[in-house]
């Protein structure tokens, strides 16, 4: 094997998921652009968005790469049934996911309070949070073991699968969540 | 529902969540610096709109790539098939195609946005969406190389399986410097 075929090797294996995460990417990237306008009402907004959007990649990858697992070792059966496995990968996923989201509406405001920035309410930025981070897990949950099972019981390797599912869906419900969020927080606030 | 934890082992949620979180919050404070400079870059957002839209492939991208060098590399390591030997060939082929990856996908990304801009009616022209895509991605590219070597490396001889927390810190550190790299290259190239 020369240099050259294992160069395109990893060249075509690659790109048509970086493809897949370029359009989710690009997607976010125009929900984004519209919640420039609302930074002014909650400033803080934009400094939660790369934090929130990252988070759901650690979770979730986690979570699909641990589903996979147990899907390999025969641990668990590829269908939404009540197993206690099963249970315990979601409850876990749910904590962390929404937990974290909380965290992340604290920390951005102690960080813009010492850097003393203009930042908006706790509440309002843990509200934030709260609700997109709730909305994102339900979905991304959903979302990411209907694609893996349905993919196993398939003949695909869920290895390959988990990754560019958790990018794409995290950034486009993550962005779209955190939208809706925002407008209903000023709604709320209002 | 929860039934006791020594028949779930480390399917037990509380075992999950106590070993996740901390690792969570370790990671957002670092990805936190990309936000504030997100932030601090929002007056140019609003003058150039077209920007945002690139926001999330330009933070995503790094660590996409990174995640796909690190998983190769620990394989390797696993396998025994790698002693970072400069003259290893299948090393250079590896680097070889994560830049040759960033270039497409960062040109892609230019011409995507361009046509974005087109249908918004945003004002930038393409050369200037090429430089600031394929001048901050290629930068973005080297530091995901160079930092997947590393920790791949150091974590491999501290006897810590990379798959476990190291790909995880990488794809969130090059997060980070994408950013950083992105808004600076972009005032750059817009200033100008």
């Amino acid at each position: 094997m020369g240099v050259k075929e294992d160069f395109w090797g990893i060249y075509r294996e690659s790109l048509p998921i970086l493809l897949v995460a370029l359009f989710g990417g690009l997607f976010s990237g125009l929900v984004l652009e519209g919640l420039v306008e609302s930074v002014e009402r909650f400033p803080g907004l934009f400094v939660m968005v790369p934090v929130f959007l990252a988070t759901r990649g650690n979770v979730y990858g986690a979570l699909g790469g641990r589903i996979s697992s147990g899907l390999h070792q025969g641990l668990i059966d590829p269908a939404f049934e009540w197993d206690d496995r099963l249970v315990n990968a979601v409850v876990a996923s749910l904590v962390n996911g929404i937990g974290i989201s909380l965290v992340i509406g604290v920390i951005t405001w102690l960080a813009l309070l010492l850097l003393g920035w203009e930042v908006a309410a706790l509440y309002e930025l843990v509200g934030i949070m709260f609700i997109a981070g709730v909305l994102t897990s339900v979905v991304m949950i959903v979302g990411l073991l209907g694609v893996i099972f349905a993919g196993f019981n398939r003949g695909y390797n869920p290895d390959n699968l988990v990754g560019p599912i958790v990018t794409t869906l995290g950034d486009i419900f993550g962005m779209l969540f955190l939208l809706l969020s925002v407008s209903l927080m000023e709604v709320l606030v209002t | 529902m929860v039934t006791t934890g020594s028949s779930l082992g480390t399917w037990d949620w509380r075992s999950i969540v106590s070993n996740m979180f901390p690792l969570l919050i370790g990671l957002s404070i670092i990805v936190l610096w990309a936000g504030i400079t997100l932030e601090n870059a929002e007056a140019l957002l609003e003058e150039f709109a077209l920007l945002a839209v690139m926001v999330p492939t330009m933070v995503g991208m790094g660590g996409n790539l990174g995640a796909i060098l690190s998983a190769r590399l620990s394989t390797r390591f696993h396998l025994g098939t790698t002693s970072l030997d400069p003259r290893d060939r299948v090393l250079w082929a590896n680097v070889l195609a994560i830049f040759a990856l960033a270039a497409t996908i960062f040109t892609s990304l230019a011409v995507g946005a361009y046509a974005v801009g087109v249908v918004i009616g945003a004002e930038i022209a393409l050369w200037e969406l090429l430089a600031i895509s394929l001048g901050s991605g290629m930068s973005i590219a080297f530091i995901a190389v160079v930092f997947s070597f590393v920790t791949t490396y150091v974590s491999y001889r501290l006897g810590i399986d990379p798959d476990d927390t190291t790909i995880p810190i990488v794809t969130n550190i090059v997060d980070v410097f994408g950013m950083l790299i992105f808004i600076g290259v972009s005032t750059l190239v817009l200033s100008g």
